[in-house]
Protein backbone atom coordinates (compact mmCIF):
# COMPACT_ATOMS: atom_id res chain seq x y z
CA UNK A 1 0.00 0.00 0.00
CA UNK A 2 0.88 3.62 -0.52
CA UNK A 3 0.63 6.38 1.37
CA UNK A 4 -0.44 9.49 -0.39
CA UNK A 5 0.96 12.16 1.73
CA UNK A 6 3.82 10.17 2.69
CA UNK A 7 7.09 12.12 1.66
CA UNK A 8 9.00 11.52 -1.25
CA UNK A 9 11.84 10.25 0.50
CA UNK A 10 11.56 8.69 3.63
CA UNK A 11 14.80 7.50 5.24
CA UNK A 12 15.66 5.41 7.99
CA UNK A 13 19.10 4.44 9.11
CA UNK A 14 19.90 3.64 5.23
CA UNK A 15 23.38 2.23 5.21
CA UNK A 16 25.53 1.56 1.96
CA UNK A 17 28.66 -0.63 2.38
CA UNK A 18 31.34 -1.06 -0.19
CA UNK A 19 33.28 -4.48 1.14
CA UNK A 20 34.80 -2.79 4.64
CA UNK A 21 33.85 0.72 3.64
CA UNK A 22 30.68 2.26 4.49
CA UNK A 23 30.13 5.15 2.51
CA UNK A 24 26.31 5.89 3.88
CA UNK A 25 25.86 5.42 7.54
CA UNK A 26 22.40 5.48 9.19
CA UNK A 27 21.28 8.06 7.39
CA UNK A 28 17.99 9.32 8.22
CA UNK A 29 15.84 11.88 6.09
CA UNK A 30 12.78 13.03 5.48
CA UNK A 31 12.32 14.82 1.86
CA UNK A 32 9.35 16.74 0.76
CA UNK A 33 8.64 19.39 -2.45
CA UNK A 34 11.27 21.98 -2.89
CA UNK A 35 15.21 21.95 -3.33
CA UNK A 36 17.27 20.26 -0.76
CA UNK A 37 20.82 20.68 -1.42
CA UNK A 38 23.15 18.04 -0.41
CA UNK A 39 26.64 19.15 0.64
CA UNK A 40 29.97 17.76 1.83
CA UNK A 41 33.48 17.03 0.24
CA UNK A 42 34.07 14.89 -2.56
CA UNK A 43 33.75 11.22 -1.01
CA UNK A 44 31.37 12.29 1.73
CA UNK A 45 28.53 10.17 0.51
CA UNK A 46 26.81 12.32 -1.68
CA UNK A 47 26.92 10.62 -4.93
CA UNK A 48 26.06 6.79 -3.38
CA UNK A 49 22.81 8.50 -0.75
CA UNK A 50 21.71 9.83 -4.52
CA UNK A 51 22.05 6.48 -6.39
CA UNK A 52 20.30 4.54 -3.33
CA UNK A 53 17.48 7.24 -4.33
CA UNK A 54 17.84 6.55 -8.19
CA UNK A 55 17.22 2.80 -7.16
CA UNK A 56 20.61 2.37 -8.73
CA UNK A 57 21.73 0.84 -5.73
CA UNK A 58 20.13 -0.79 -2.81
CA UNK A 59 20.86 0.10 0.83
CA UNK A 60 23.42 -2.61 2.11
CA UNK A 61 20.53 -1.73 6.28
CA UNK A 62 17.95 0.96 7.08
CA UNK A 63 14.50 1.23 5.72
CA UNK A 64 14.65 3.48 2.64
CA UNK A 65 10.87 4.61 0.66
CA UNK A 66 10.58 6.38 -2.10
CA UNK A 67 7.33 8.09 -3.20
CA UNK A 68 5.62 5.62 -0.81
CA UNK A 69 7.16 2.65 -1.95
CA UNK A 70 9.60 0.29 -1.24
CA UNK A 71 12.20 0.26 -3.93
CA UNK A 72 13.78 -3.34 -2.93
CA UNK A 73 10.71 -5.08 -4.34
CA UNK A 74 10.58 -5.28 -8.18
CA UNK A 75 7.25 -3.68 -9.11
CA UNK A 76 7.38 -1.11 -6.79
CA UNK A 77 10.68 -0.32 -7.77
CA UNK A 78 9.53 -0.38 -11.38
CA UNK A 79 6.51 2.26 -10.64
CA UNK A 80 9.51 4.41 -8.65
CA UNK A 81 11.21 4.50 -11.46
CA UNK A 82 8.34 5.61 -13.86
CA UNK A 83 7.99 8.95 -11.81
CA UNK A 84 11.59 9.67 -10.93
CA UNK A 85 14.33 11.76 -13.16
CA UNK A 86 18.24 11.32 -12.63
CA UNK A 87 20.99 13.20 -13.92
CA UNK A 88 24.38 11.24 -12.62
CA UNK A 89 27.40 12.92 -11.93
CA UNK A 90 29.43 12.68 -15.40
CA UNK A 91 26.67 11.09 -17.34
CA UNK A 92 28.01 9.28 -20.57
CA UNK A 93 26.25 8.74 -23.67
CA UNK A 94 25.82 6.94 -26.72
CA UNK A 95 27.82 9.01 -28.75
CA UNK A 96 26.70 8.44 -32.56
CA UNK A 97 22.89 9.43 -31.44
CA UNK A 98 21.43 12.43 -32.28
CA UNK A 99 20.51 14.50 -29.30
CA UNK A 100 16.86 14.03 -30.34
CA UNK A 101 17.33 9.94 -30.71
CA UNK A 102 18.94 9.93 -27.65
CA UNK A 103 16.43 11.21 -25.67
CA UNK A 104 13.78 9.59 -27.53
CA UNK A 105 15.86 6.02 -26.49
CA UNK A 106 15.34 7.34 -22.93
CA UNK A 107 12.05 8.30 -23.11
CA UNK A 108 11.02 4.77 -24.65
CA UNK A 109 12.70 3.35 -22.13
CA UNK A 110 10.64 5.13 -19.27
CA UNK A 111 8.10 3.44 -21.06
CA UNK A 112 6.37 7.13 -22.86
CA UNK A 113 3.64 5.29 -25.20
CA UNK A 114 2.58 6.59 -28.52
CA UNK A 115 4.83 7.92 -30.95
CA UNK A 116 3.68 11.82 -31.62
CA UNK A 117 3.13 12.50 -27.43
CA UNK A 118 7.00 11.17 -26.89
CA UNK A 119 8.19 12.89 -29.83
CA UNK A 120 6.16 16.25 -28.33
CA UNK A 121 7.57 15.69 -25.19
CA UNK A 122 11.02 14.90 -26.07
CA UNK A 123 11.03 18.38 -28.17
CA UNK A 124 9.48 20.19 -25.17
CA UNK A 125 12.81 17.97 -23.12
CA UNK A 126 15.05 19.97 -25.29
CA UNK A 127 13.87 22.81 -25.34
CA UNK A 128 13.76 23.19 -22.00
CA UNK A 129 17.67 22.60 -21.69
CA UNK A 130 17.95 25.03 -24.62
CA UNK A 131 18.90 21.88 -27.40
CA UNK A 132 16.21 22.16 -29.33
CA UNK A 133 18.18 23.85 -32.30
CA UNK A 134 20.74 21.29 -31.42
CA UNK A 135 18.03 18.35 -31.80
CA UNK A 136 19.49 16.85 -34.90
CA UNK A 137 23.06 16.95 -33.96
CA UNK A 138 25.05 13.95 -33.46
CA UNK A 139 25.74 13.24 -29.38
CA UNK A 140 30.04 13.53 -30.25
CA UNK A 141 29.65 16.92 -31.65
CA UNK A 142 28.22 18.54 -28.64
CA UNK A 143 30.85 20.50 -26.28
CA UNK A 144 30.80 19.18 -22.67
CA UNK A 145 28.28 21.69 -21.40
CA UNK A 146 25.78 20.41 -23.86
CA UNK A 147 26.13 16.93 -23.07
CA UNK A 148 25.49 17.88 -19.28
CA UNK A 149 22.14 19.99 -20.80
CA UNK A 150 21.51 16.71 -23.16
CA UNK A 151 21.43 14.64 -19.48
CA UNK A 152 19.15 17.14 -17.38
CA UNK A 153 16.51 17.05 -20.98
CA UNK A 154 16.62 13.09 -19.98
CA UNK A 155 16.16 13.48 -15.93
CA UNK A 156 13.36 15.92 -17.03
CA UNK A 157 11.46 13.61 -19.34
CA UNK A 158 7.49 13.05 -17.94
CA UNK A 159 8.16 15.63 -15.68
CA UNK A 160 9.26 13.76 -12.60
CA UNK A 161 7.65 14.16 -9.18
CA UNK A 162 11.83 13.04 -7.43
CA UNK A 163 14.11 14.84 -9.56
CA UNK A 164 17.89 13.87 -8.39
CA UNK A 165 20.78 16.06 -9.32
CA UNK A 166 24.07 14.93 -9.30
CA UNK A 167 26.59 17.94 -9.81
CA UNK A 168 24.53 19.41 -12.57
CA UNK A 169 26.37 22.69 -12.76
CA UNK A 170 29.61 21.26 -14.25
CA UNK A 171 30.30 22.96 -17.69
CA UNK A 172 27.80 24.96 -17.79
CA UNK A 173 28.23 29.07 -18.55
CA UNK A 174 27.01 31.65 -16.21
CA UNK A 175 23.64 32.41 -18.66
CA UNK A 176 23.36 28.46 -18.60
CA UNK A 177 23.55 28.02 -15.01
CA UNK A 178 21.04 31.11 -14.09
CA UNK A 179 18.58 29.19 -16.95
CA UNK A 180 19.24 26.11 -15.02
CA UNK A 181 18.05 27.71 -11.70
CA UNK A 182 14.91 29.13 -13.37
CA UNK A 183 14.25 25.28 -14.71
CA UNK A 184 14.59 23.46 -10.99
CA UNK A 185 12.93 26.59 -8.79
CA UNK A 186 9.70 25.79 -11.40
CA UNK A 187 10.12 22.05 -11.13
CA UNK A 188 10.37 22.49 -7.29
CA UNK A 189 6.95 23.95 -7.19
CA UNK A 190 5.75 20.39 -7.96
CA UNK A 191 8.21 18.40 -7.44
CA UNK A 192 11.03 17.09 -4.93
CA UNK A 193 14.15 17.84 -6.23
CA UNK A 194 17.73 16.59 -4.51
CA UNK A 195 20.76 18.47 -5.95
CA UNK A 196 24.12 17.23 -4.83
CA UNK A 197 26.91 19.67 -5.97
CA UNK A 198 29.82 21.66 -4.64
CA UNK A 199 28.36 25.11 -6.00
CA UNK A 200 27.71 26.69 -2.77
CA UNK A 201 25.63 29.49 -4.93
CA UNK A 202 23.69 27.10 -6.18
CA UNK A 203 22.26 26.34 -3.31
CA UNK A 204 21.75 29.47 -1.71
CA UNK A 205 19.82 30.62 -4.62
CA UNK A 206 17.65 27.66 -4.78
CA UNK A 207 17.52 25.82 -1.45
CA UNK A 208 15.27 25.96 1.28
CA UNK A 209 16.59 23.08 2.74
CA UNK A 210 20.41 22.02 3.13
CA UNK A 211 21.55 18.45 4.16
CA UNK A 212 25.27 18.32 4.69
CA UNK A 213 27.48 14.59 4.48
CA UNK A 214 30.23 14.11 6.53
CA UNK A 215 32.32 10.23 6.02
CA UNK A 216 28.21 9.19 5.11
CA UNK A 217 26.51 10.69 8.31
CA UNK A 218 24.71 13.53 7.98
CA UNK A 219 26.09 16.32 10.01
CA UNK A 220 23.21 19.33 9.39
CA UNK A 221 20.10 19.15 8.39
CA UNK A 222 18.29 22.69 8.07
CA UNK A 223 17.52 25.99 6.36
CA UNK A 224 20.64 28.01 4.44
CA UNK A 225 19.83 30.60 7.38
CA UNK A 226 20.69 27.95 10.04
CA UNK A 227 23.74 26.89 8.78
CA UNK A 228 24.75 30.80 8.37
CA UNK A 229 23.62 31.87 11.32
CA UNK A 230 26.26 28.58 12.92
CA UNK A 231 29.35 30.49 11.96
CA UNK A 232 28.62 33.98 12.89
CA UNK A 233 31.33 35.54 14.94
CA UNK A 234 33.43 33.22 13.10
CA UNK A 235 34.26 34.90 9.92
CA UNK A 236 36.84 37.67 9.79
CA UNK A 237 38.84 40.29 7.78
CA UNK A 238 42.61 41.20 8.55
CA UNK A 239 45.57 42.56 7.26
CA UNK A 240 48.35 40.17 8.30
CA UNK A 241 48.40 36.67 7.38
CA UNK A 242 46.91 34.67 10.11
CA UNK A 243 48.30 31.98 12.42
CA UNK A 244 48.72 28.02 10.98
CA UNK A 245 45.72 25.58 11.62
CA UNK A 246 42.88 28.28 10.67
CA UNK A 247 41.39 28.05 7.13
CA UNK A 248 42.25 31.78 4.98
CA UNK A 249 42.41 33.01 1.79
CA UNK A 250 44.11 36.15 0.45
CA UNK A 251 41.28 38.59 -1.04
CA UNK A 252 41.74 40.72 -3.94
CA UNK A 253 42.09 44.02 -1.76
CA UNK A 254 45.16 42.24 -0.33
CA UNK A 255 43.45 41.34 3.31
CA UNK A 256 43.13 37.64 4.59
CA UNK A 257 39.12 36.41 5.18
CA UNK A 258 40.24 34.18 7.99
CA UNK A 259 37.25 31.13 9.73
CA UNK A 260 38.02 30.61 13.14
CA UNK A 261 36.65 27.04 14.66
CA UNK A 262 35.32 27.67 18.04
CA UNK A 263 35.69 31.54 18.37
CA UNK A 264 32.85 33.90 18.95
CA UNK A 265 32.81 37.80 17.75
CA UNK A 266 34.20 39.04 21.63
CA UNK A 267 37.47 39.51 19.94
CA UNK A 268 36.43 41.47 17.33
CA UNK A 269 39.11 43.96 17.53
CA UNK A 270 41.81 41.88 18.06
CA UNK A 271 45.29 42.16 16.03
CA UNK A 272 43.03 44.87 13.47
CA UNK A 273 40.64 41.77 12.37
CA UNK A 274 37.16 43.26 11.77
CA UNK A 275 34.26 40.40 12.19
CA UNK A 276 32.22 40.37 8.76
CA UNK A 277 28.63 38.67 8.04
CA UNK A 278 29.66 35.05 7.03
CA UNK A 279 28.04 33.79 3.90
CA UNK A 280 26.54 29.87 3.24
CA UNK A 281 30.07 29.28 1.96
CA UNK A 282 31.93 30.50 4.69
CA UNK A 283 29.17 28.00 7.11
CA UNK A 284 29.92 25.29 5.01
CA UNK A 285 33.53 25.36 5.21
CA UNK A 286 33.48 25.86 8.98
CA UNK A 287 31.15 23.08 8.93
CA UNK A 288 32.83 20.71 7.09
CA UNK A 289 36.64 22.11 6.89
CA UNK A 290 37.46 23.39 10.23
CA UNK A 291 36.22 21.87 12.18
CA UNK A 292 37.74 18.67 11.80
CA UNK A 293 40.98 20.33 11.47
CA UNK A 294 40.58 21.42 14.86
CA UNK A 295 39.53 18.45 16.49
CA UNK B 1 -5.68 45.24 -50.04
CA UNK B 2 -8.91 46.86 -51.81
CA UNK B 3 -11.31 44.77 -50.96
CA UNK B 4 -12.18 41.94 -47.85
CA UNK B 5 -14.15 39.24 -48.31
CA UNK B 6 -17.98 40.15 -47.18
CA UNK B 7 -19.67 37.83 -44.47
CA UNK B 8 -22.01 35.73 -47.23
CA UNK B 9 -18.32 35.28 -49.08
CA UNK B 10 -16.97 33.66 -45.60
CA UNK B 11 -20.09 31.63 -44.80
CA UNK B 12 -20.20 29.95 -48.62
CA UNK B 13 -16.10 29.52 -48.06
CA UNK B 14 -16.59 27.78 -45.13
CA UNK B 15 -19.52 25.83 -46.08
CA UNK B 16 -17.96 24.59 -48.83
CA UNK B 17 -20.68 26.19 -51.16
CA UNK B 18 -18.35 27.83 -53.38
CA UNK B 19 -16.39 26.45 -56.52
CA UNK B 20 -12.60 25.96 -57.16
CA UNK B 21 -12.05 29.07 -58.57
CA UNK B 22 -13.38 30.97 -56.04
CA UNK B 23 -12.16 28.88 -52.82
CA UNK B 24 -8.75 29.44 -54.60
CA UNK B 25 -9.20 33.25 -54.48
CA UNK B 26 -10.39 33.22 -51.25
CA UNK B 27 -7.28 31.24 -49.42
CA UNK B 28 -4.79 33.16 -51.30
CA UNK B 29 -6.52 36.81 -49.73
CA UNK B 30 -6.99 35.45 -46.43
CA UNK B 31 -2.91 34.45 -47.14
CA UNK B 32 -2.46 38.58 -46.80
CA UNK B 33 -5.21 39.09 -44.39
CA UNK B 34 -5.65 39.01 -41.03
CA UNK B 35 -8.96 40.79 -40.26
CA UNK B 36 -10.87 38.08 -43.21
CA UNK B 37 -8.60 35.56 -41.60
CA UNK B 38 -11.12 36.45 -37.91
CA UNK B 39 -13.95 36.13 -39.69
CA UNK B 40 -13.32 32.62 -40.83
CA UNK B 41 -14.57 30.16 -38.33
CA UNK B 42 -12.19 27.62 -37.39
CA UNK B 43 -11.36 24.58 -34.76
CA UNK B 44 -8.65 25.72 -33.09
CA UNK B 45 -8.32 21.89 -31.10
CA UNK B 46 -7.97 20.72 -34.93
CA UNK B 47 -5.41 22.90 -36.27
CA UNK B 48 -3.67 22.75 -33.44
CA UNK B 49 -3.51 18.84 -33.49
CA UNK B 50 -2.94 18.80 -37.58
CA UNK B 51 -0.06 21.16 -36.83
CA UNK B 52 1.64 19.14 -34.15
CA UNK B 53 0.98 15.84 -36.33
CA UNK B 54 2.47 18.05 -39.26
CA UNK B 55 5.44 18.79 -37.40
CA UNK B 56 6.10 15.74 -36.11
CA UNK B 57 6.21 14.39 -39.85
CA UNK B 58 8.76 16.82 -40.73
CA UNK B 59 10.73 17.23 -37.78
CA UNK B 60 11.17 13.56 -36.41
CA UNK B 61 14.57 11.87 -37.62
CA UNK B 62 14.38 9.85 -40.60
CA UNK B 63 13.77 6.28 -39.21
CA UNK B 64 16.66 3.80 -39.77
CA UNK B 65 15.79 0.67 -41.99
CA UNK B 66 15.91 -1.52 -39.72
CA UNK B 67 13.19 0.52 -37.53
CA UNK B 68 11.14 0.86 -40.82
CA UNK B 69 11.39 -3.43 -41.64
CA UNK B 70 10.64 -3.98 -37.66
CA UNK B 71 7.72 -1.80 -37.89
CA UNK B 72 6.27 -3.47 -41.12
CA UNK B 73 6.67 -6.74 -39.43
CA UNK B 74 3.89 -4.94 -36.44
CA UNK B 75 5.59 -4.80 -33.52
CA UNK B 76 4.92 -1.72 -31.27
CA UNK B 77 7.06 1.64 -32.01
CA UNK B 78 9.07 1.54 -28.42
CA UNK B 79 10.01 -1.92 -29.04
CA UNK B 80 11.42 -0.76 -32.92
CA UNK B 81 13.18 1.26 -31.28
CA UNK B 82 14.85 -0.44 -28.78
CA UNK B 83 15.68 -3.10 -31.37
CA UNK B 84 16.72 -1.69 -34.22
CA UNK B 85 19.00 0.60 -31.80
CA UNK B 86 21.15 -2.07 -30.03
CA UNK B 87 23.03 -2.85 -33.02
CA UNK B 88 24.36 0.57 -33.31
CA UNK B 89 25.31 0.29 -30.05
CA UNK B 90 27.35 -2.65 -30.98
CA UNK B 91 28.86 -1.77 -34.12
CA UNK B 92 32.40 -3.02 -32.94
CA UNK B 93 30.85 -6.25 -32.04
CA UNK B 94 29.26 -6.55 -35.12
CA UNK B 95 32.42 -5.46 -37.19
CA UNK B 96 34.75 -7.91 -34.94
CA UNK B 97 31.98 -11.08 -35.82
CA UNK B 98 32.23 -10.71 -39.20
CA UNK B 99 35.97 -10.73 -38.95
CA UNK B 100 36.06 -13.95 -36.98
CA UNK B 101 33.38 -15.38 -38.90
CA UNK B 102 35.64 -15.30 -42.07
CA UNK B 103 38.70 -16.14 -40.83
CA UNK B 104 36.98 -19.50 -39.83
CA UNK B 105 35.70 -19.42 -43.60
CA UNK B 106 39.34 -19.03 -44.60
CA UNK B 107 40.75 -21.53 -42.25
CA UNK B 108 38.01 -24.26 -43.22
CA UNK B 109 38.76 -23.73 -46.89
CA UNK B 110 42.46 -23.41 -46.78
CA UNK B 111 43.45 -25.93 -43.86
CA UNK B 112 42.82 -29.63 -43.57
CA UNK B 113 40.76 -29.63 -40.57
CA UNK B 114 39.73 -26.24 -40.78
CA UNK B 115 36.33 -26.51 -40.38
CA UNK B 116 36.79 -27.30 -36.95
CA UNK B 117 37.14 -23.95 -36.37
CA UNK B 118 33.79 -22.79 -37.58
CA UNK B 119 32.12 -25.25 -35.41
CA UNK B 120 34.60 -23.90 -31.99
CA UNK B 121 33.96 -20.30 -32.31
CA UNK B 122 30.09 -20.18 -34.34
CA UNK B 123 28.53 -21.34 -30.91
CA UNK B 124 30.42 -18.42 -28.86
CA UNK B 125 30.00 -15.65 -31.34
CA UNK B 126 26.35 -14.98 -30.11
CA UNK B 127 27.72 -15.38 -26.58
CA UNK B 128 29.96 -12.80 -27.27
CA UNK B 129 27.37 -10.29 -28.40
CA UNK B 130 25.10 -11.05 -25.32
CA UNK B 131 28.06 -10.57 -22.96
CA UNK B 132 28.28 -6.75 -24.41
CA UNK B 133 24.55 -6.50 -24.40
CA UNK B 134 23.74 -5.10 -20.97
CA UNK B 135 25.57 -3.93 -17.70
CA UNK B 136 28.21 -1.48 -15.95
CA UNK B 137 31.08 -1.47 -17.39
CA UNK B 138 29.91 -2.32 -21.19
CA UNK B 139 26.78 0.23 -21.83
CA UNK B 140 28.98 3.65 -21.77
CA UNK B 141 25.39 4.88 -20.43
CA UNK B 142 24.22 2.51 -18.31
CA UNK B 143 23.81 4.99 -15.58
CA UNK B 144 21.22 6.50 -17.56
CA UNK B 145 19.05 3.44 -18.91
CA UNK B 146 19.19 1.68 -15.31
CA UNK B 147 17.08 4.09 -13.65
CA UNK B 148 14.35 3.57 -16.28
CA UNK B 149 11.44 1.23 -15.68
CA UNK B 150 12.37 -0.83 -19.13
CA UNK B 151 15.58 -1.29 -16.64
CA UNK B 152 16.15 -5.02 -16.02
CA UNK B 153 15.39 -8.43 -17.36
CA UNK B 154 12.92 -6.32 -19.96
CA UNK B 155 15.98 -4.24 -21.56
CA UNK B 156 18.44 -7.56 -21.00
CA UNK B 157 15.99 -9.88 -23.14
CA UNK B 158 15.43 -7.34 -25.47
CA UNK B 159 19.02 -6.24 -26.24
CA UNK B 160 19.70 -10.15 -25.96
CA UNK B 161 16.98 -10.50 -29.24
CA UNK B 162 18.77 -7.54 -31.09
CA UNK B 163 22.09 -9.36 -30.69
CA UNK B 164 20.98 -12.78 -31.00
CA UNK B 165 19.63 -12.22 -34.57
CA UNK B 166 22.44 -10.55 -36.24
CA UNK B 167 24.80 -12.68 -34.71
CA UNK B 168 22.57 -16.36 -35.50
CA UNK B 169 22.38 -15.02 -39.14
CA UNK B 170 25.87 -14.21 -39.82
CA UNK B 171 26.87 -17.57 -38.43
CA UNK B 172 23.86 -19.13 -40.67
CA UNK B 173 25.09 -17.42 -43.98
CA UNK B 174 28.96 -18.14 -42.68
CA UNK B 175 27.82 -22.00 -41.99
CA UNK B 176 26.21 -21.72 -45.39
CA UNK B 177 29.67 -21.29 -46.96
CA UNK B 178 31.30 -24.10 -45.25
CA UNK B 179 33.03 -26.54 -47.84
CA UNK B 180 31.57 -29.91 -48.79
CA UNK B 181 30.41 -32.19 -47.36
CA UNK B 182 28.86 -30.13 -45.22
CA UNK B 183 25.05 -30.00 -46.17
CA UNK B 184 22.52 -26.64 -45.11
CA UNK B 185 21.27 -28.78 -42.26
CA UNK B 186 24.73 -30.09 -40.66
CA UNK B 187 25.88 -26.57 -41.08
CA UNK B 188 23.06 -25.57 -38.12
CA UNK B 189 24.45 -28.19 -35.85
CA UNK B 190 26.09 -25.21 -33.88
CA UNK B 191 22.67 -23.68 -33.41
CA UNK B 192 21.36 -25.13 -30.55
CA UNK B 193 24.31 -25.49 -28.66
CA UNK B 194 24.85 -21.64 -29.05
CA UNK B 195 21.25 -21.20 -28.23
CA UNK B 196 21.66 -22.89 -25.13
CA UNK B 197 25.18 -21.12 -24.14
CA UNK B 198 23.15 -17.70 -24.06
CA UNK B 199 20.47 -19.13 -21.76
CA UNK B 200 22.66 -20.38 -19.63
CA UNK B 201 24.61 -17.04 -18.99
CA UNK B 202 21.32 -15.52 -18.50
CA UNK B 203 20.33 -17.61 -16.44
CA UNK B 204 23.62 -17.42 -14.46
CA UNK B 205 23.74 -13.35 -14.71
CA UNK B 206 21.07 -13.19 -11.84
CA UNK B 207 23.89 -13.72 -9.47
CA UNK B 208 26.90 -12.31 -11.66
CA UNK B 209 27.06 -9.41 -14.11
CA UNK B 210 26.15 -10.65 -17.19
CA UNK B 211 30.00 -10.33 -19.06
CA UNK B 212 31.26 -12.17 -16.66
CA UNK B 213 28.78 -14.72 -16.71
CA UNK B 214 28.52 -14.98 -20.71
CA UNK B 215 32.80 -15.65 -19.79
CA UNK B 216 32.45 -18.17 -17.84
CA UNK B 217 29.87 -20.21 -19.76
CA UNK B 218 32.05 -19.32 -22.92
CA UNK B 219 35.12 -21.00 -21.17
CA UNK B 220 33.30 -24.07 -19.93
CA UNK B 221 32.43 -24.73 -23.61
CA UNK B 222 35.94 -24.38 -24.63
CA UNK B 223 37.67 -26.10 -21.73
CA UNK B 224 34.75 -29.04 -22.64
CA UNK B 225 36.18 -28.75 -26.34
CA UNK B 226 39.82 -29.31 -24.93
CA UNK B 227 39.37 -32.18 -23.17
CA UNK B 228 36.93 -33.76 -25.88
CA UNK B 229 39.80 -33.09 -27.97
CA UNK B 230 42.10 -34.91 -25.88
CA UNK B 231 40.27 -37.81 -25.40
CA UNK B 232 41.63 -41.01 -27.33
CA UNK B 233 37.98 -41.95 -29.00
CA UNK B 234 35.99 -38.79 -29.57
CA UNK B 235 36.42 -35.48 -31.53
CA UNK B 236 35.89 -31.69 -30.24
CA UNK B 237 33.05 -32.40 -32.96
CA UNK B 238 31.01 -35.06 -31.17
CA UNK B 239 29.50 -31.74 -29.31
CA UNK B 240 27.69 -30.76 -32.18
CA UNK B 241 27.05 -34.25 -33.62
CA UNK B 242 23.50 -34.98 -34.40
CA UNK B 243 22.31 -37.19 -31.59
CA UNK B 244 23.81 -34.92 -29.13
CA UNK B 245 20.90 -32.20 -30.44
CA UNK B 246 18.05 -33.69 -28.77
CA UNK B 247 20.04 -33.37 -25.54
CA UNK B 248 20.94 -29.54 -26.27
CA UNK B 249 16.79 -29.07 -26.91
CA UNK B 250 16.28 -30.42 -23.88
CA UNK B 251 18.59 -28.25 -22.11
CA UNK B 252 17.38 -25.17 -24.08
CA UNK B 253 13.77 -26.00 -23.42
CA UNK B 254 14.95 -25.87 -19.09
CA UNK B 255 16.99 -23.03 -19.65
CA UNK B 256 14.43 -20.86 -21.00
CA UNK B 257 11.50 -22.47 -18.70
CA UNK B 258 13.69 -20.85 -15.56
CA UNK B 259 13.68 -17.78 -17.56
CA UNK B 260 10.17 -17.27 -18.34
CA UNK B 261 9.58 -18.67 -14.66
CA UNK B 262 12.11 -15.78 -13.69
CA UNK B 263 10.53 -13.20 -15.48
CA UNK B 264 6.90 -13.92 -14.45
CA UNK B 265 7.76 -13.77 -10.68
CA UNK B 266 9.46 -10.37 -11.43
CA UNK B 267 6.64 -8.90 -12.87
CA UNK B 268 3.50 -10.06 -10.78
Amino acid sequence: MTDPNAPAVHARGVTRSYGTRTALDAVDLDLGPGVTGLLGRNGAGKTTLLRCLATDLEASRGELRLLGRDPRRAPERTEIRRRLGYLPQNPEFYPHFTAFGLVDYVAVLKEMGGRRERHDEVRRSLDRVGLYDRRHSRVRRLSGGMRQRLGLACALLGDPELLLLDEPTIGLDPEQRIRFRSLVSEMATRSTVVLSTHQIEDVAALCRRVVCLDRGRVVFDGTPGDLVERAKGRVWVQRERPREGVTTWRLADGRYRVLTPGETGSSAAEGGRVGVEPTLEDAYLLLTGVERNAR
Amino acid sequence: MTWHLTPAQVHAYASHAVDDVTAMSVEAHLMHCAPCRTLVPADQEWIDRSWADLRDVVDRPRPHPVERLLRALGLRDGTVKLLAATPRLYRAWLVSTVFVLVCALFAAHALPKGSLVFFLTAPVVPLAGVALAYGRGVDPAHTLTSITPMAGQRLLFLRTCAVLVPAVALCTLAALMMPSPTTPWTAVFWLLPSLTLVAGSLVLCRWVHLSLASGAVGLLWLVSLAVLGSADHTTPLSVVAPHTQPWWATALAALTGMLLLRLRVRTT
